[in-house]
């Protein structure tokens, strides 16, 4: 008995197991990471057949569909901006094409939610558009319209970051070959930039569709209904375990999604010949103000036009003494969960990575993967299974602060994982031998030698978690104890009774916060 | 590279700095927080708030001042019923205050709130606004109205009885908010308790075709009939009030429904306080229950929202007209409490959804 178990850790460790220790925390960290959403299927189990039953009838063909359609549409506008963009950028004489190369990536630092309120105060049925024309614009903001334009304009950059990135390093012989023998430039367009950017393509497009499945915030200050909001508004209303049941049908689509992707991904595979050159571009010639037009329209649309509503909003806040004693209480709230997910997040991504990297193995693969729970699926899921969870078994945690931080760290641990993987992947395993010929156990050279080494990856990714965690909603809104507000909290709640000049203020904040990561993403694309 | 390195740093700087605080502060939480009557510390109390915080958040300030006791709240909406619930086997709340008296009635039926005892004021509110054992009490009382858009619609051509909201006539004229909200709910139970389910069930799903927009709260309603989207809408009579002291969008007009002789009068419901069992600060909790029922206190929990006090004594907000002013739907508002689960289960039957799809 003892012998076959021992096989089998010989086995998933690829032959030669960690250190026993070691692979215990990362294996605690891992299963912390993966409880709440695991505990919100097993709870489901409880929901009975009845209720499964009305469920799959009554409720979840509907939203299957208003949250399905709204995936797929945003999902076709963000990849028609997003590589028309890169195209742009990249491979054509537009003017200041370096610029926007990062301000068109700008759209990120603006959560959607705080985009949605904007795009309220100007399009919305009382906005500014009514009070300058004497009429709201003939499609409502609160429409399936309005909900598709307001996450694609806010997701596009996805697909234009990773389309940019795939057009940098692809090679330019197919390109250049195709125009020696007489195709012109939308030709090579057409038949051998954009057949050679469909991985990219496919890759942007899954994280949009991500996005969706996930967005919060957004959909329900327009008040359109996805699986996310009737989740949330299920918790608000007397049955939880309906929620349970919602956030199951969720799951599998999330994992329907990534699944698809694994797939794409192994199928779809281009090679590019020679080293990347200095591209010759395309001359747009009397196209050149047209594009430059559709290029600046993008950027007004999705940064100068939700900033500038921002702008104007926390000036007459300010003038109205919105900047009082609370707001700053707010303000070092979200300081303080946010800061502690951080610092949690740096140092429990780096027994995960440590062992993905120096044992990789279907053992380290699977504790990766499991940490990756929490980050994948949507926040108001993790959230659910952290309440379940924490009134029955963590008590003590429960109503704290601490519960938001932990719910931060499931939600964002990930974005440390691949930061600090990235610098271990910089370090020689030689200096981890001599380092352990030198004397020291297996945690002793994490932490004396390792740590050091990867330290501006450790410190990249919590500068991450640290941003991620300031813009959270869902998770915020239902965990937060009694008195105790969040910027985020405040953004949604003043916005719900439409004060924006307390809303802006705090919007700004995060907005300003937001830019910071921004550069880091760029460098690695 | 060096600019990145800086960031980084400064990051560093903040992340430092917030979770030496948290570690301070989760140390704190925890001495409070800590069960059990013998840990909790007199000087706090904790209150789950349903009602509109700018309504909320003046009276416990005050509350602050007068007492010392310090305030942590929640304003979490329609959810604290259901969050009360889960958290009965670890009490977090002391004090509830809810804008629906069937809510509060189903949580003492459900036992999770407590009977305070003896306390001071407590006469002033008539018996039919109290909890038998007053664990809960009404403070404030709000009347189900239709508000009305004087540019679109002239007061004559307003429905004068709440089944007149059938009528084809007013096909997409006015909106409602979806049937999980917490005053749809009171008016509905009012309805179930005069009509029967069957007769509700078919206003309902009549109703929701008819209505023009089903909307997330009552304030967006106020906004749209305000702005001239909708011609009337069914809110609460403080709305109404509301909208008239807004700047712009103000010409709007109220009718109060079922007042012919023989009908069945406006559907009421109120606003109240009511203590949680076993929560963490019992002493606190009865210190506000007494101070809530001061009368300057009435005066201001009314007055905030623009509801009526329900103490005859305490003066009502200038223009509100009171409850002895227009026929009132006579059943005994604790009776809510009964319909008040089921209610739901009628509302999503007859086809009008709880939450906004």
């Amino acid at each position: 008995m003892n012998d076959l178990l021992t096989r089998i850790r010989v086995r998933a460790w690829n032959g030669q197991p960690p250190d026993g220790r070691l692979s215990l925390v990362a294996a605690i960290i891992a299963v912390v990471m993966a409880m709440p959403v695991a505990y919100v299927v097993w709870r489901s189990a409880f929901a009975g057949a009845d209720r499964w039953l009305r469920l799959l009838d009554e409720r979840v063909p509907g939203l299957l569909w208003s949250t399905v359609s709204l995936a797929l549409g945003v999902t076709a506008i963000a990849v028609v901006i997003g590589v028309a963009l890169a195209w742009l950028v990249h491979r054509t004489d537009l003017p200041g094409r370096r610029t926007w190369r990062w301000a068109l990536a700008l759209p990120l630092a603006i959560p959607p939610y705080v985009g949605a309120i904007t795009y309220i105060v100007v399009f919305g049925p009382r906005g500014w558009v009514r009070d300058w024309f004497g009429a709201p614009p003939p499609v409502s903001i609160y429409s399936f319209a309005g909900v598709l334009f307001v996450l694609a304009v806010f997701t596009y950059p996805y697909v234009f970051l990773v389309t940019g990135a795939a057009l940098t390093r692809m090679g330019r012989a197919h390109e250049e070959a195709a125009r020696s023998l007489g195709l012109g430039p939308l030709a090579v367009l057409r038949r051998i930039t954009l057949p050679m950017l469909r991985p990219a393509m496919g890759a942007g497009a899954v994280l949009v569709i991500l996005y969706v499945l996930s967005d919060f915030g957004a959909v329900a200050i327009l008040r359109y209904t996805t699986f996310t909001s009737a989740i949330y508004y299920q918790m608000g209303g007397f049955d939880t375990l309906s929620a349970t049941v919602l956030s199951v049908v969720l799951i599998a689509l999330t994992l329907i999604v990534l699944a698809a992707e694994a797939f794409g991904r192994r199928r779809a595979r281009f090679d590019s010949s020679g080293a990347p050159r200095p591209a010759d571009l395309v001359e747009l010639g009397g196209w050149r103000w047209a594009a430059l037009g559709f290029v600046a329209a993008v950027l007004a649309v999705t940064v100068v036009l939700p900033v500038g509503v921002l702008v104007y909003w926390s000036a007459i806040g300010v003038g109205e003494g919105a900047l009082d004693a609370r707001f700053w209480g707010y303000a070092f709230n979200t300081a303080q969960v946010a800061g502690a997910a951080a610092l949690v997040s740096m140092v429990a991504a780096l027994p995960v990575v440590y062992l993905r990297s120096r044992h990789p193995s279907p053992a380290s693969s699977a504790l990766e993967r499991l940490a990756y729970a929490g980050y994948a699926l949507p926040g108001v899921i993790v959230a659910l299974g952290l309440i379940f969870f924490g009134i029955r078994y963590l008590p003590w945690l429960y109503n704290t602060a601490g519960m938001i931080a932990l719910a931060y760290v499931v939600r964002f641990l990930p974005q440390a994982m691949q930061s600090t993987g990235s610098s271990l992947a910089l370090v020689s395993p030689r200096i981890d031998e001599a380092a352990r010929v030198a004397g020291l156990s297996p945690l002793a050279v994490i932490a004396r030698v390792i740590t050091p080494l990867v330290r501006p990856g450790m410190l990249a990714g919590g500068a991450l978690v640290f941003v991620s965690s300031i813009k959270e909603l869902p998770a915020t809104l239902l965990l937060r104890p009694a008195g105790f507000d969040t910027l985020a909290v405040r953004v949604w709640v003043e916005a719900s009774e439409s004060v924006y000049y307390l809303a802006a203020p705090a919007a700004l904040l995060i907005v300003a916060f937001s830019v910071l990561p921004l550069k880091w993403l760029l460098d690695r694309y | 590279m060096s600019r990145s390195r800086s960031l980084i740093a400064l990051l560093l700087g903040v992340v430092l700095v917030a979770s030496a605080a948290l570690t301070g502060c989760a140390a704190d939480t925890d001495e409070v927080s800590g069960d059990g009557p013998e840990l909790s510390e007199p000087g706090s109390l904790v209150v789950y708030s349903s009602r509109n915080e700018k309504f909320v958040d003046p009276l416990l300030d005050k509350f602050e001042a007068d007492t010392g006791i310090e305030v942590s709240v929640l304003h979490a909406g329609d959810a604290v019923v259901n969050k009360l619930s889960e958290e009965s086997r670890n009490v977090q709340a002391d004090i509830v205050i809810a804008n629906d008296l069937g809510a509060l009635e189903y949580l003492r039926m459900e036992g999770l709130l407590t009977s305070p005892g003896n306390v001071a004021g407590i006469e002033s509110i008539d018996e039919n606004f109290r909890a038998v054992d007053d664990s809960w009490v009404a403070v404030s009382a709000r009347t189900r109205v239709i508000m009305y858009n004087k540019d679109l619609i002239s007061e004559d051509e307003v429905p004068t009885r709440v089944e007149d909201l059938t009528d084809p006539a007013y096909e997409g004229m006015f909106a409602i908010t979806r049937g999980g909200n917490s005053g749809m709910i009171g008016h509905v139970s009012a309805l179930r308790y005069e009509w029967g389910d069957e007769r509700t069930e078919e206003w309902i799903a009549d109703v929701k075709d008819n209505a023009g927009a089903i909307m997330e709260g009552h304030g967006d309603i106020r906004r749209a009939v305000g702005a001239g989207e909708f011609a009337f809408g069914l809110v609460n009579n403080y709305y109404y009030h509301q909208q008239l002291a807004e700047p712009t969008d103000n010409n709007v007009g109220v009718v109060y429904p079922d007042q012919g002789p023989g009908e069945m009068g406006a559907v009421v419901n109120g606003a109240g306080v009511a203590v949680v069992a076993d929560g963490p600060n019992p002493e606190s909790a009865r210190v506000f229950l007494e101070w809530v029922l001061l009368p300057e206190n009435q005066r201001e929990f009314s007055w905030a929202s623009l509801e009526v006090p329900i103490n005859p004594e305490i003066e009502a907000v200038p223009d509100a007209r009171p409850i002895s002013d227009y026929t009132v739907h006579a059943m005994p508002l604790r009776e809510l409490g009964a319909y008040w689960e089921d209610t739901r289960t009628v509302i999503e039957r007859a086809g009008l959804d709880l939450e906004l799809k």
